[in-house]
């Protein structure tokens, strides 16, 4: 089955087609970048005009890549949950549209449930249960992901106020760097001492699987506001070595003590932040020593993409759902339950 | 030719059909907020009205704004999306041509007027009727009410949902309120002459008309023109 899938749910315009929730014939990924440096952030009316403007030529572009038409296309998946509402409601929009004047079955997808998806395209072999950890700029959230398809979520853990990537972005900011952060601190890490500094580990001890980053953030900034404002030249590989690393720990130890006391021996982490060199190599590192095994999506699949929301969207129309002419958008949705418990 | 027009601008939605001549089915409805959610089961249901299918429409007319700035985008994307997995052509019109339309027979000079969010300010224009078809006189308004005396030609047809409200804001004599909603047959209409003057529109490049900046592209623009000013 052909899944057309499309992605509006943030600041990236995105279409995608795969095969039976497996094959990527194509994904394509218009980028707001532009805009975010522009304004520093996700600005959600600006990047609303900005998908009215995109989503046709991003949906006839995913085609055209492949040399398939509409007419081959034989559903079609949208995010519809969890993001700026603004945004959703672009890509809800045309995929009804589409799925009316074609005639299709049309389904849709929580943002998260595709980043989980973007792990299953990468290793199909992914054992169930497992626990993941889907961290980006918008979300750092921890679930336990039940047995088979269809076993449903269970919330964890969530971040009580910063997402991981969102920290990258602010220390980035703060040190000068651009933006998006987490591209950039992750190379200058590399020639940086992780040990230079000690910022603070918030909630690694903390007994529940919540995270903050808001602290560590404000650290990192009392540190240095003093040589900043006085334009001295602060040791930036260094800082950035050292602030990532206390990001790492506080992830890998938090989702490695999930994964022993919920008695799963597999580990999967998506997202945007998913991508960072420093992050799979202490997550791939620890599970080595403590048994684990972890997985990490292709980095074409880190950040958001719309070939995830197609493999989530096939699973789903596999297991007999499908969404109405009515289909709306909801900006924060719990994620369908049933595991574990 | 069959044309299905939808306007999706105001707190009333529309969807209306014609064939060139006669309006063969006119929906309004209440969507508020849910102009998603209801836009394409609206379109399905207007159809039926007619004793139509989507394979019989020729041409989609879609009412660009300004109104809500969620609104407009559910409409210029359904109607874009429509047209391009549908193949079918299709053309783009503002609005406040839409509202004036439905006081085409007024002998006054013509002032179409929706509300731009919150406080009072409006969206307005002023139209003249040559063969029956609204032509926009001078720039689109964007201001306050009480302040729109200053384009009004005197006596005038005012149009729209909020009319004789606003009337009475004005507080001008000579002005006569209409009271209506953006409404689907008409923009089929307009859309419809538009495409039998072969005028359509490039589908994947339909852009709402927003007539305001959003909050965040006028703060830098305003901040850039300061530092500009300061150099």
């Amino acid at each position: 089955m052909l899944v057309l899938g499309i992605e509006t749910s943030c600041d990236e315009t995105a279409a995608a087609l795969v095969a039976d929730g497996k094959e990527i014939l194509s994904s394509v990924i218009a980028t707001q970048l532009d805009l975010l440096r522009k304004y520093g952030g996700v600005v959600p009316e600006v990047a609303a005009r900005r998908h009215t403007e995109l989503i046709g030529y991003v949906v006839q572009e995913a085609l055209d890549r492949t040399g398939k038409t509409l007419d081959d296309v034989e559903a079609v998946a949208v995010t519809a949950w969890q993001g700026l509402v603004g945004c959703l409601l672009v890509g809800v929009a045309a995929a009804k549209s589409l799925s009316y004047a074609r005639n299709l079955p049309l389904v849709g997808v929580h943002h998260i449930e595709g980043h989980i998806y973007a792990n299953r395209l990468s290793h199909p072999d992914i054992p169930f249960p497992h626990v993941c950890l889907t961290v980006s700029g918008g979300h750092t959230i921890l679930l336990y992901v039940g047995e088979g398809e269809g076993g449903g979520y269970e919330l964890l853990g969530t971040t009580l106020d910063d997402a991981a990537g969102e920290a990258f972005d602010k220390i980035a900011k703060f040190l000068g760097l651009g933006f998006p952060g987490g591209p950039v601190i992750d190379r200058l890490a590399k020639q940086g001492d992780r040990k230079a500094f000690s910022f603070p580990r918030p909630m690694l001890r903390a007994n529940n699987y919540d995270f903050s980053f808001s602290g560590l953030k404000t650290a990192v900034i009392n540190m240095f506001k003093g040589p900043v404002a006085r334009g001295e030249a602060l040791p930036l590989a260094d800082i950035a070595a050292s602030f990532q690393e206390a990001v790492v720990d506080v992830l890998v130890g938090k989702t490695l003590r999930a994964a022993v006391e919920r008695g799963v021996d597999a580990v999967s982490v998506t997202g945007g932040v998913s991508a960072n060199s420093r992050l799979r190599a202490a997550f791939t590192e620890a599970g080595q020593r403590r048994g684990f095994r972890v997985f990490f999506p292709d980095l074409s699949l880190c950040t958001d993409n719309a070939a995830m929301i197609a493999a989530a969207g096939y699973a789903k129309i596999e297991r007999g759902e499908q969404a109405g002419l009515s289909l709306d958008v909801l900006p924060s949705a719990p994620l369908p339950g049933r595991a574990g418990g | 030719m069959i044309i299905l027009g939808i306007d999706t601008s105001a707190y009333v939605n529309a969807v209306g059909i014609t064939d060139g001549e006669t309006v063969l089915a006119d929906r309004r409805y209440e969507a508020r907020a849910d102009a998603l959610e209801q836009i394409v089961a609206n379109i399905d249901n207007t159809l039926k009205d007619a004793g139509l299918k989507l394979a019989d429409v020729g041409g989609i007319g879609v009412g660009l704004g300004p109104g809500s700035w969620t609104g407009i985008r559910v409409g210029v994307t359904v109607g874009k999306m429509l047209a391009f997995a549908a193949g079918l052509p299709v053309a783009g019109v503002p609005t406040l041509a839409a509202l004036a339309y439905a006081a085409r027979s007024e002998a006054l000079p013509v002032v179409a007027v929706i509300p731009a969010g919150t406080g009072d300010t409006v969206y307005a224009a002023r139209y003249d009727f040559e063969n029956g078809l609204p032509v926009r006189q001078g720039d689109y308004y964007v201001g306050s009410v009480k302040e729109l005396t200053g384009v009004l030609p005197g006596a005038t047809a005012l149009v729209g949902e909020n009319a004789p409200a606003y009337a009475e804001t004005i507080g001008a004599a000579g002005i006569k309120a209409i009271e209506a909603t953006p409404g689907g047959a008409a923009v089929a209409h307009l859309s419809g002459e538009r495409l039998a003057r072969d005028e359509s529109d490039d589908a994947l490049a339909l852009t709402p008309l927003y007539l305001k900046e959003s909050t965040a592209k006028a703060f830098v623009n305003k901040y850039a023109a300061r530092v500009k000013g300061t150099e």
